[in-house]
């Protein structure tokens, strides 16, 4: 039974879709002239058809149309181009100026001649003051020297005046 | 790109809205739904083959719509057998746009997949393959779930007519 009205429903619905062939649609006519079931079923699925027809797609209120046209801004990519916001863009410019600030910072090495012949220059410089410091030492020593002598005779000049004079008054 | 989004907004917006209304029933939900969709199909608008933008997009819509039920907890269930269920409702007499309104309440009280199919192919007029392509079933499997939710649509409408 069930199989039956399975294949009525089939036949209907092809019908009312339009894709009922001539010939069946007339067997499907013929057929319900002597069968008021099938010929109520038709009857209600052309009514429920009209029905449907006057149902139609609702228009999207302008809400979310609004809501639609703002998502391609709303949802811009962001994985492409990252590099480009701008604190990515300071970050990227800092570097250079990292660069050179740290090569300002660090002192030149010296090139090998270049300790070579400071080391000589320094050299002859250690020799001036090598001799420099000799004669100097020399002229402290002669100075020191003459100072301590002529202190001492000094000295023994004023004791023999002293004693001399001393025996004078004695003698007196 | 952004001017064939624009252009693919234009064309199924509607119909996207509409199939999330029928199944949430919920219009702030139905727009957030709504939303959530396009917003995959912008991310993903590179991937798509331009040919199955509307197909994707309504299967999109639809899946997070019932995401949505289920996580609400709502009665959704995917019963294939189902036929049960009615909506109530003085018809006797209806104007067209009563029987109109009726009939939004009837497709909406509908169970998975049964309301989808009906939206997708009766308000929003999708071809049969287009719906088996958004609903991932074969052909056959479209056409008998929507012969049985038209015949449920038949009876009930049926009985509260003169």
């Amino acid at each position: 039974m069930k199989e039956f009205e399975d294949k009525w429903e089939d036949r209907i619905n092809a019908l009312l879709d339009g894709e009922l062939s001539a010939s069946d649609a007339e067997l499907l006519k013929a057929e319900a002239s002597s069968d008021q079931a099938l010929a109520r079923a038709i009857v209600e699925a052309y009514q429920l058809q009209q029905a449907m027809n006057s149902i139609k797609v609702e228009r999207a209120p302008d809400s979310l149309r609004k809501r639609l046209r703002a998502i391609p801004r709303e949802h811009r990519p962001q994985t492409s181009f990252r590099w480009l916001q701008p604190r990515w863009a300071m970050a990227l410019a800092a570097i250079p100026l990292v660069i050179i600030a740290v090569s300002l910072m660090q002192p030149d090495k010296p090139s090998a001649v270049e300790v070579a012949k400071a080391r000589q220059e320094l050299a002859i410089a250690f020799a001036y003051l090598d001799k420099a410091a000799a004669i100097t030492s020399r002229e402290i020593e002669s100075t020191v020297g003459q100072t301590m002598a002529d202190a001492v005779t000094d000295s023994v000049d004023r004791a023999i005046k002293t004693q001399s004079s001393d025996a004078k008054e004695k003698k007196a | 790109m952004s001017k064939k989004y624009r252009q693919w907004v234009r064309e199924y917006q509607d119909q996207a809205w509409t199939v999330a209304r029928y199944i949430l029933k919920d219009a702030g939900e139905a727009e957030d739904a709504t939303q959530e969709a396009f917003v995959k199909l912008w991310h993903n608008r590179d991937k798509i083959d331009p040919e199955r933008v509307q197909s994707w997009l309504m299967k999109v819509t639809r899946n997070g719509c019932l995401d949505r039920l289920r996580r609400r907890r709502d009665n959704v269930e995917f019963d294939e057998s189902y036929m049960g269920g009615e909506v109530s409702g003085p018809m006797q007499g209806a104007a067209a746009s009563q029987t109109r309104e009726w009939l939004k309440r009837a497709i909406g009280s509908l169970k998975e997949p049964y309301r989808s199919l009906v939206v997708l192919r009766d308000v929003n007029q999708h071809s049969y393959e287009e719906v088996a392509s958004m609903l991932e079933l074969n052909l056959a499997q479209v056409k008998t779930y929507l012969h049985r939710a038209r015949k449920q649509l038949r009876k009930q409408l049926a009985e509260v007519r003169p």
